[in-house]
């Protein structure tokens, strides 16, 4: 199935014409670090869409109104906020420094005008407001415009402050910090479909947080044994479930993936639900605990499903069946050949997410050479497409990429050679109900959708 | 050979990787530690059983005692040792040899010794020194004079063992000695020297090993001097 796939690119089980809509992002060769997006996530309308970067900066693009002139063209994203979540810190107990980097960002469902959001890095978990103004208050009785105190002598009358329309200023203020909590690296956090909780969860903890509360958090898994010489995995995602919120889930290093039912313990280190697939002998090398680290793990939109990402490959999983997976999706088979040269550049090591489509038809992850995978469930159709400026002409259509396994080449294909594995999509995101999906490139953001008929 | 000479690069990288771990930005990542002990004892594995299958095949009459055989070993707990110091910054304890030296250096002579000879904790240097086994343990002093003199792998050991400089030792202070001692352990009980079997060792007949224990002792100094 590698490197296979029709003209049409599969979702929802129509084939779309996927079309380029935007890029984002300086067109530079030369990339500063602090550029690299390292996370993006559609809110729940899919009218926002944040992205956070190594230089601890979240960028949130807000969807313009439908444009009447412009009947194809839907709403382009534009930047409607951009501030600094994180900065680099130092533990001066551990002498160690604490990355900037924004791990992960979750939006809250919206609850009133103002939409909240929560990023990550790797230590502490912030609680952002990002709320609209338009108007100030003028005319305070003690203060002049500028805001300095008025003398008490010269206020000779009083007066009602008034409302006065000013330019729509886009505010981002941290509500809450959660800090503390986690001695290794935050890897996941999960909101609630409670709205009022959220899970938080590094290397070998899982720890679950009042929205509200700062201090405390409850330690809902712990797989940090007495001895750490005898540690043999860790915990690579975790996340809630999106109906029950009871159900929790977490993977780990070792290729498995455990759920959890809060109701049962208030410490869930007995899980409920254990999914593996047996390993096939045939197929073992160097690399293979390495290649079964689960790098992520969503849940489908309905809750019947969730999906994991292993180095080579997706997998569907039934929530009722744990022996195996209902449906594994090879996304770059041919690098099972080259693992060890990957090993050496240390590509081996990438975590890559995955996303589901809204209604849970199609799945998307992505691979190297700015090459991202669709694989239509209903079908059965995969489809390999390019996020790169060469093809970045409005409204055009996204070619389907083949690799050529090994052999001859045929014509338009790429060889495994010739992948650029600098150039690698490890974080993607799909619109919660239309086909718009942002892709982070390096640097850039692309935002694809389907060509409207 | 092949696969032996593969195996043995990829330890070389890994052991790259776990020093070039320490410098990383935000500190040691668990779990990318952990994949990197998971490759290292793989890697190790076959390198061990290519070795005995390297060391059979010429003929050379090898000790059923000697437990060769990485089968024989519990593999994980070995190497997950490696992880372990490398990782666990919360278990740093003020002494770590104390607490880790004894069952550490255990390891090695057990693998090479026909009898594993039980091995006071507290006692370690002497009693390390009976089991013929000194150069595993580091020396309270440099031995700078005596490297001059001695010519080959005694002084080679000896040298790749001493303790890192205190001041060396950051978050996690036993990551060298770790990596020595598995290193220097791997070497020096490589299945091409049974004890009863006088040096020199096969691989010093084999000039591709020579070669590559020479880049893993370059490289074991390395993450010591640092």
């Amino acid at each position: 199935m590698a490197g296979a796939g029709g003209g049409g690119c599969p979702a929802g089980g129509n084939d779309l014409q996927w079309c380029f809509s935007q890029v984002k992002g300086a067109v530079d060769e030369d990339v500063a670090e602090a550029d690299i997006i390292s996370t993006v996530e559609f809110n729940y309308s899919g009218d926002l869409l944040a992205t956070g970067d190594k230089g601890g900066r979240v960028v949130i693009f807000q969807r313009e109104q439908e444009n009447k002139s412009r009947p194809h063209s839907r709403g382009e994203y534009n930047v409607y906020s951009t501030f600094q979540s994180h900065e680099p810190e130092f533990d001066y107990l551990k002498s160690l420094e604490i990355e900037e980097k924004i791990n992960k960002i979750r939006w809250l469902p919206q609850q009133n005008a103002a939409h909240f959001l929560l990023s990550t890095n790797d230590k502490t978990i912030k609680l952002w407001k990002i709320s609209e103004r338009d108007k100030r208050a003028e005319g305070y009785n003690l203060k002049d415009e500028d805001g300095r105190l008025r003398d008490p002598f010269r206020i000779t009358a009083l007066r009602v402050p008034i409302l006065k329309p000013m330019d729509l200023m886009v505010e981002a203020s941290p509500r809450r910090i959660f800090a503390n909590a986690h001695t290794y690296h935050i890897n996941s956090i999960s909101v609630n479909s409670d709205h009022e909780t959220y899970l938080s969860a590094d290397d070998l903890r899982i720890n679950l947080w009042h929205l509200e509360i700062t201090d405390r958090s409850f330690n809902i898994v712990d797989i940090k044994p007495a001895n750490m010489e005898e540690l043999t995995e860790v915990i690579t995602a975790a996340e809630l479930h999106p109906l029950q919120c009871n159900v929790f889930v977490y993977s780990s290093s070792k290729g498995t993936v455990r759920l959890c039912d809060m109701r049962a313990s208030a410490l869930c280190d007995r899980h409920a639900k254990f999914f593996e697939e047996p390993e096939d002998p045939s197929s073992r090398s160097f690399f293979s605990e390495i290649i079964s680290s689960i790098s992520d793990v969503k849940f489908s939109h309905s809750g019947r499903y969730m999906m994991t990402r292993d180095y080579l490959s997706v997998k569907v999983w039934d929530l009722n069946m744990e022996s195996r997976p209902v449906e594994t999706h090879q996304v770059h088979e041919y690098l099972r050949g080259k693992l060890c040269s990957l090993y050496e550049n240390d590509c081996v090591f990438d975590k890559f997410e995955c996303c589901w489509n809204g209604p849970d038809s199609a799945i998307m992850t992505g691979s190297y050479n700015n090459f991202f995978r669709m694989f239509d469930r209903n079908t059965r159709r995969d489809v390999t497409l390019e996020a790169s400026r060469e093809s970045s002409r409005p409204r055009a259509s996204l070619k389907p990429r083949r690799v050529c396994p090994g052999g001859r080449r045929k014509k338009d294909e790429i060889s495994v050679d010739s992948l650029d594995f600098n150039k690698k999509i490890l974080h993607t995101a799909w619109h919660p109900a239309d086909n718009v999906i942002a892709v982070a490139a390096t640097n850039n953001l692309y935002i694809f959708q389907d060509k409207v008929n | 050979m092949e696969v032996q000479k593969e195996a043995q690069r990829i330890m070389t990288l890994s052991v790259w990787k776990m020093y070039h771990s320490r410098m990383q930005r935000g500190g040691l990542r668990l779990h990318r530690s952990l994949q990197l002990s998971l490759i290292m004892r793989s890697a190790r594995e076959v390198y061990l059983s290519a070795k005995v299958e390297a060391h059979e095949e010429p003929g050379v009459p090898s000790q059923p005692a000697c437990s060769l055989d990485p089968r024989l070993h519990p593999p994980r707990e070995a190497q997950t040792r490696v992880e372990a110091a490398l990782s666990d910054s919360e278990q740093l304890c003020p002494e770590p040899m104390d607490t880790q030296e004894a069952p550490r250096a255990e390891e090695s002579p057990a693998r090479c010794a026909p009898r594993p000879a039980k091995i006071s904790r507290k006692r370690r240097s002497s009693s390390l020194a009976n089991s013929g086994d000194a150069g595993l343990v580091p020396s309270k002093k440099a031995r700078l004079e005596e490297e001059g003199a001695e010519e080959g792998e005694s002084s080679e050991i000896s040298n790749r063992l001493q303790p890192p400089p205190a001041q060396a030792e950051g978050a996690f202070p036993n990551l060298a000695r770790v990596l020595q001692r598995r290193f220097s352990g791997l070497l020096n009980c490589s299945p091409a020297v049974p004890p009863t079997v006088p040096p020199p060792p096969a691989c010093e007949a084999k000039p591709v090993c020579r070669r590559a224990d020479s880049m893993l002792n370059v490289l074991v100094r390395a993450v010591v001097a640092f």
